[in-house]
């Protein structure tokens, strides 16, 4: 019971990790990035490709973080134009369908370049026990890294002025620029830093058990379930929500199988938007 | 009846196709295919291109007119003449509640995005899940099941185009009605739509109805004439996308744009089989593309630089 439970809050942070993402350039960008698991996928084969040139596998995988953070900037600065011209629904839609494509494009191209990918980093050591409880190590080193990331974003955001900049933006675009701020920059920082974050759940997924190259979509699938579940506007919400679904879902795979589990998160995100489309668990950021 | 011109014209040009095809099955296959996904294309035009709904599971519709004709057929026995209209009026009952739903809550066209995708995975892990029923990632062998006809290449092409033709001339009908003029109002501006006594619901909740049933029916007759039915025919990846790129191409809200707009993307995806993974990747860069360069698609670019009046 316990272990299932630990279980599902470990897989529960990586959701999250995702997911703040898609919340992110959601609620700054007013895009919905499609695209966001490929970019965690673009992560994880940087990464593998530092670790097969001899690196260090600490560097490969900072290396391989920083790739997806590189992949996002030359997206926001080229292939996003077309939708920041516009606003509200018309940039949403652009917005989707552009990170649609490029979905395909990226998920298109690793597959036929790296058909036999897989990323795995191996841990010294393989379990602990803590409290009684034997934990695998790298689900610790995993949870210890989101938790992290996590603080940081939350000091980020609260205690410097790029913080606030971006918490203004995200109540009120027009708002925000009356009052001189540069939303086309700091939109930059913010889809640099979620693909970033992506790149970590990609590289951290080598840590569990292995990245292929065909996890972009489900990736994204996810990440964008426990968005809308946390209410796209809410960082809180969805780290909250990430771990609610991971906690869900790992009892539901183990007591009624993987295919009514998956079942289950897709209805409480349907349920959601029909419900309670600000979020069911969304605060103010 | 010169406001149907067009219409002839898409009838003949595509009864001689068998004929330029020479028999080969092959090419014959490719044309039927071609058949599936425009009348797939003429329903998304009414849905996405008139009423503005976003609808993501064109697939996932298609697909469970098609599992219900064909687990039904298998398991009670009875004739195709009962479960393909069983099947038919799953699609548009379900096409008629998202768009009903979507109209209630007030969704905008990413949520409905969302709750549709949503229903996609669902359709899918459920087919994955009711193994009993759907033999799971295999698929159940459909053929023998349906109509006779829908063994032979030539008179399946044939039939594919006598639905093709109904669902245009449906469409055409509906256009000219009342609703057309209410459709075009609605997709300017919804509000003001609503404020000269539109009945936007309505109006918004037929579309849906109507283009999923010719989602629904095109898909249960290709569950018989494929022979197989499995959760890769209907995925989103091979319903979906395509059918988006085509109306992209195309050219949305236009008559023939649906048509011509298939077949280019047949011809496209023709000439990409060669190098097989690929495919996905020029998916990719077609949709980027298109929305961003070629908003307008085909048929308006036909009409500005050649002065057609194209429909």
């Amino acid at each position: 019971m316990i272990a299932i439970f630990f279980d599902g809050i470990v897989q529960g942070l990586q959701l999250s990790l995702l997911a703040v993402g898609i919340t992110l350039i959601y609620g700054l960008g007013g895009v919905l990035n499609l695209s966001h698991g490929q970019f965690a996928v673009v992560g994880g084969v940087a990464a593998a490709l530092l670790l097969e040139a001899g690196l260090n596998p600490f560097v490969a995988a900072l290396g391989g973080i920083a790739g997806a953070g590189i992949l996002g900037i030359i997206v926001d600065r080229t292939l996003l134009l077309p939708a920041y011209r516009y606003r509200g629904e018309e940039r949403l839609l652009l917005g989707l369908i552009l990170t649609l494509g490029l979905s395909f494009l990226i998920d298109g191209y690793l597959n036929y370049k790296f058909p036999e990918f897989s990323l795995t980093f191996q841990l010294p050591v393989p379990m602990v026990e803590i409290g009684g409880i034997a934990m695998r190590t790298a689900s610790l080193a995993a949870s210890l890294i989101a938790i992290v990331i996590f603080a940081g974003l939350f000091a980020f955001l609260r205690l410097t002025l790029l913080g606030k900049t971006i918490r203004s933006i995200i109540e009120n675009e027009v708002g925000a620029e009356l009052c001189g701020i540069d939303p086309s920059r700091t939109r930059t920082v913010i889809v640099c830093l979620a693909t970033m974050m992506a790149g970590v759940a990609g590289v951290t997924q080598g840590l569990f058990s292995s990245l292929g190259t065909e996890m972009g979509p489900e990736f994204t699938i996810l990440g964008l379930l426990v968005a809308v579940v946390g209410g796209v506007r809410s960082i809180n919400g969805t780290l909250a929500a990430g771990i609610l679904l991971g906690v869900v879902n790992a009892f539901a795979s183990r007591y009624v199988g993987a295919y009514v589990a998956y079942i289950i998160l897709l209805s409480v995100a349907m349920a959601t938007i029909l419900v309670r489309p600000a979020g069911l668990l969304a605060r103010f950021t | 009846m010169k406001k149907y011109a067009d219409l002839v014209v898409v009838a003949v040009v595509l009864a001689l196709v068998p004929v330029l095809a020479g028999g080969s099955p092959y090419y014959m296959r490719l044309a039927t295919l071609a058949l599936v996904y425009m009348a797939w294309t003429v329903a998304f035009n009414l849905i996405f291109g008139h009423t503005k709904q976003l609808f993501l599971c064109l697939g996932a519709l298609a697909g469970s007119a098609a599992y219900m004709t064909v687990v039904f057929t298998k398991q009670l026995e009875l004739s195709p003449w009962i479960t393909v209209p069983i099947g038919v009026a799953t699609a548009a009952g379900l096409g008629a509640l998202f768009s009903y739903v979507s109209v209630l809550r007030g969704l905008g066209i990413i949520f409905l995005g969302i709750v549709t995708l949503a229903f996609s995975l669902i359709f899918h892990n459920l087919v994955l899940g009711l193994r009993q029923f759907t033999n799971g990632e295999t698929g159940l062998v459909s053929r023998g099941l349906g109509f006779p006809l829908l063994e032979q290449p030539m008179s399946s092409y044939y039939i594919f185009l006598g639905v093709l033709l109904v669902a245009l001339i449906v469409y055409y009908l509906l256009m000219a009605s009342r609703m057309g003029m209410a459709v075009r109002a609605l997709s300017d501006d919804e509000l003001t739509a609503e404020l000269s006594g539109i009945n936007v619901t309505w109006y918004k909740v037929l579309a849906a109805a109507v283009a999923s049933a010719i989602l629904g029916l095109a898909g249960s007759l290709y569950a018989f004439y494929n022979g197989i039915v499995s959760p890769s025919v209907f995925s989103f990846v091979s319903v979906d996308i395509p059918v988006l790129i085509a109306l992209l191409l195309g050219g949305m809200r236009t008559r023939l744009g649906p048509i011509i707009g298939a077949a280019a993307f047949a011809v496209i995806e023709e000439l990409v089989r060669p190098f097989g993974q690929l495919n996905v990747l020029v998916y990719g860069v077609l949709l980027i593309v298109l929305f961003v360069a070629f908003r307008e698609g085909l048929v308006p670019m036909l009409r500005k630089t050649l002065k057609l009046s194209l429909p």
